[in-house]
């Protein structure tokens, strides 16, 4: 029997960022970042500013060099190739095309650095004016286009070479909001009409959400959670993550045989095989999941809170948001958005006195007591 | 370049500061500017074309010309390619020294051109500080050809570099970093990415050095030597001709450079928009 061993092999992946770590000065700006992207993958980079985002960016199209770690590119490691023996597409962040290039001479540039026949390159430029529909603005120079335009024009110049992998810096930043929503749809059905893997990098979390096959979310440089956007919205793993997709309200507690309590509140969890009782947890759970109901009314489908008094009720188009202040210690406040059904069903005014039940809830074992269960575990299997 | 006119919408009637203040603007521009201007071409030509073409094709004239013109060629020439140089390694690396090198780069606009002859005499001379050394050799720069080329270098030195700095300062540095990415070297990069827009900086930096150049005295003087069909620059021509009293001689040659100075500023003027075009 035959066996190949390849020295390098990471499956189907595009791109594979291995252990990448950074530091400028003293801040370290990216700590042991991992994951990868499948071919016809879209991955988004979510993260606030100074997260290291786009760090990483830069680091995978070779313009900036990591302190450790790899980037692997369809089983090529590039990690000390220079920017332009990589191959990556980057879409600027203001899109840096050419101001003294026209429009095709543009897209035409990555194939005339590789000297490509005259003949070839035209049939490429005419069939990538085609796909982003420029043809009618082929002739014209960047100053003369709409940012939609422009980069359109990025991504055709991108695509001309082949690239093995599309890196979008924060590609909808200078745009404004209802051109924003209208073009991620027209990028992201591109992108799957033409199958090239690619990462995006973005502080917008509806973007993040609606863009990405996965999300990757990073926070002062670390990946906090990776997941497809259904995952990391509705199965937060770190608090972080809870509250940087969309608004989470937060309870702490602790395990205690089998459910989450926190003061008079008792709420049944799933059978979690690590989690012990005493362990500190965090009950959290989205505006939407958290149901007001009068105190009398509260059905078994929900699993009660506690009591509270509506603190602000405010419409906010599609959805009423309303504050509602919880008898707690501590009196915390939590967030609930309501939909119309509701709204019209049980108003609500400030003031008046509710319960409030969950549904859905994730619960967040606090890190210090799942690292040493961790190690726990690591013991008793060596032993 | 097209100026805005604001209508003065808060006078109301007729406004007679309007025709005033341009009487007095011509008024004073007149003495100062305009009329030394035009009685270059009132005396120049008023013995009659023929003096004045005869005047003009002296040995000497046209020798005098072809040798402004020749050094301040190639004044320009370095002096463009070096400042391309130096404002890309000024603009892109940084490094110790990097100010006081920029501000020793503009320090020769505000030096009098005669300092700048005496410096180049004191540094090239026969007896000068490298002159010594290159004289037992049978090399002579000054009070030839050289010298002048030498000193225009010196005095126009800051123009073209003053010209393309601030375009490299405002030039993205994506730009780069995308001709990078699409596969580009740095050389392919700086010439079909970089250059193309530096390409209105370049022409008007070569052409307000050759403008200075050509016009240069003060420095040119000292290390020529005025020697007629020698060393003998246009502007030294005139001098020399008006010290012997043939001011018809000196005329015809001021009235060649003034005009020449007027086309090159006509081209600077009109030609902006199309050398600052995107």
């Amino acid at each position: 029997m035959d066996i190949h061993i390849t020295p390098l092999d990471f499956g189907k992946a595009a791109v594979t960022v291995l252990g990448l770590s950074k530091s400028f000065g003293e801040s370290r700006v990216l700590q042991n970042i991992n994951f990868h992207v499948d071919e016809d993958e879209i991955v988004v980079l979510l993260g606030a500013s100074g997260s290291g985002k786009t760090t990483i960016l830069r680091i995978i199209s070779g313009l900036d060099l990591p302190d450790t770690g790899k980037i692997i590119l369809h089983n090529r490691d590039v990690t000390n190739l220079p920017a332009r023996e990589r191959g990556t597409g980057v879409i600027f962040q203001s899109y840096a095309l050419f101001p003294k290039m026209n429009v095709e001479q543009n897209i035409a540039y990555g194939l005339r650095i590789r000297r490509t026949k005259r003949k070839e390159i035209k049939e490429t430029v005419n069939r990538l004016l085609e796909l982003v529909h420029l043809n009618d603005h082929r002739k014209k120079y960047p100053s003369q286009l709409s940012g939609g335009q422009q980069q359109r024009v990025a991504i055709a110049r991108a695509l001309a070479y082949n690239p093995e992998v599309l890196l979008f810096d924060e590609p909808f930043g200078a745009l404004d909001a209802q051109i924003r929503a209208t073009l991620r749809r027209e990028i992201r059905s591109l992108l799957k009409e033409i199958k090239v893997p690619s990462i995006f990098i973005t502080h917008d979390q509806e973007e993040a959400l609606e863009l990405g096959d996965r999300v990757a979310v990073l926070n002062s440089g670390r990946l906090e959670q990776i997941g497809t956007p259904f995952e990391v919205y509705n199965n937060p793993e770190t608090e972080y993550v809870a509250t940087f997709l969309g608004a989470a309200n937060i309870l702490n507690g602790k395990i205690e045989g089998g459910k989450f309590v926190s003061s008079n509140v008792s709420i049944d969890i799933d059978t979690d095989a690590n989690a012990r009782d005493g362990d500190l947890a965090k009950l959290v759970f989205r505006p939407e999941d958290l149901f007001l109901r009068k105190p009398e009314n509260l059905t078994q489908k929900y699993q009660k809170l506690a009591d509270g008094i509506i603190q602000e009720v405010s419409f906010i188009g599609a959805f009423e948001r309303v504050i509602v202040k919880m008898d707690l210690p501590d009196a915390p406040t939590f967030v609930v958005t309501r939909p119309k059904t509701e709204t019209v069903a049980f108003p609500l005014i400030a003031g008046q006195k509710v319960a409030a039940g969950v549904v859905r809830f994730r619960i967040l074992r606090d890190p210090a007591s799942v690292a040493n269960a961790a190690t726990k575990k690591g013991r008793n299997a060596a032993a | 370049m097209a100026a805005n006119l604001s209508s003065m919408r808060h006078v109301r009637g007729f406004d007679v500061v309007k025709p005033l203040s341009i009487t007095v603007m011509i008024a004073v521009m007149l003495p100062l500017i305009l009329l030394p201007l035009a009685s270059i071409f009132i005396f120049g030509t008023n013995k009659g074309l023929a003096s004045f073409w005869s005047a003009l094709s002296a040995p000497e004239a046209i020798f005098a010309l072809k040798l402004s013109m020749v050094t301040s060629f190639w004044a320009t020439v370095f002096n463009v390619i070096f400042g391309l140089f130096a404002a890309y390694v000024l603009s892109k690396y940084s490094f110790w020294g990097r100010n006081a090198v920029i501000v020793t780069i503009s320090l020769p606009t505000a030096i009098p051109t005669a300092v700048a002859g005496f410096a180049l005499l004191l540094l090239w001379g026969p007896y000068g500080t490298l002159g010594r050394l290159l004289d037992p050799q049978g090399i002579h720069l000054m009070f030839t050809a050289w010298a002048i080329i030498l000193a225009n270098i010196f005095v126009t030195f800051p123009l073209a570099f003053g010209v393309i700095k601030p375009v490299f300062d405002t030039m993205s540095l994506s730009l780069e970093e995308a001709s990078a990415t699409m596969g580009a070297s740095r050389w392919q990069t700086f010439w079909h990415v970089t250059l193309p827009s530096l390409r209105g900086a370049i022409v008007s930096g070569a052409l307000l050095t050759f403008a200075r150049a050509v016009g240069e005295f003060g420095s040119t003087i000292l290390v020529s030597g005025n020697l007629a069909s020698r060393t003998q620059t246009a502007p030294l021509y005139i001098f020399a001709k008006f010290n012997e009293g043939q001011v018809e001689a000196a005329n015809a040659i001021a009235i060649v450079l003034a005009l020449f100075s007027f086309v090159i500023f006509s081209i600077l003027f009109f030609a902006r928009d199309w050398l600052e075009a995107d």
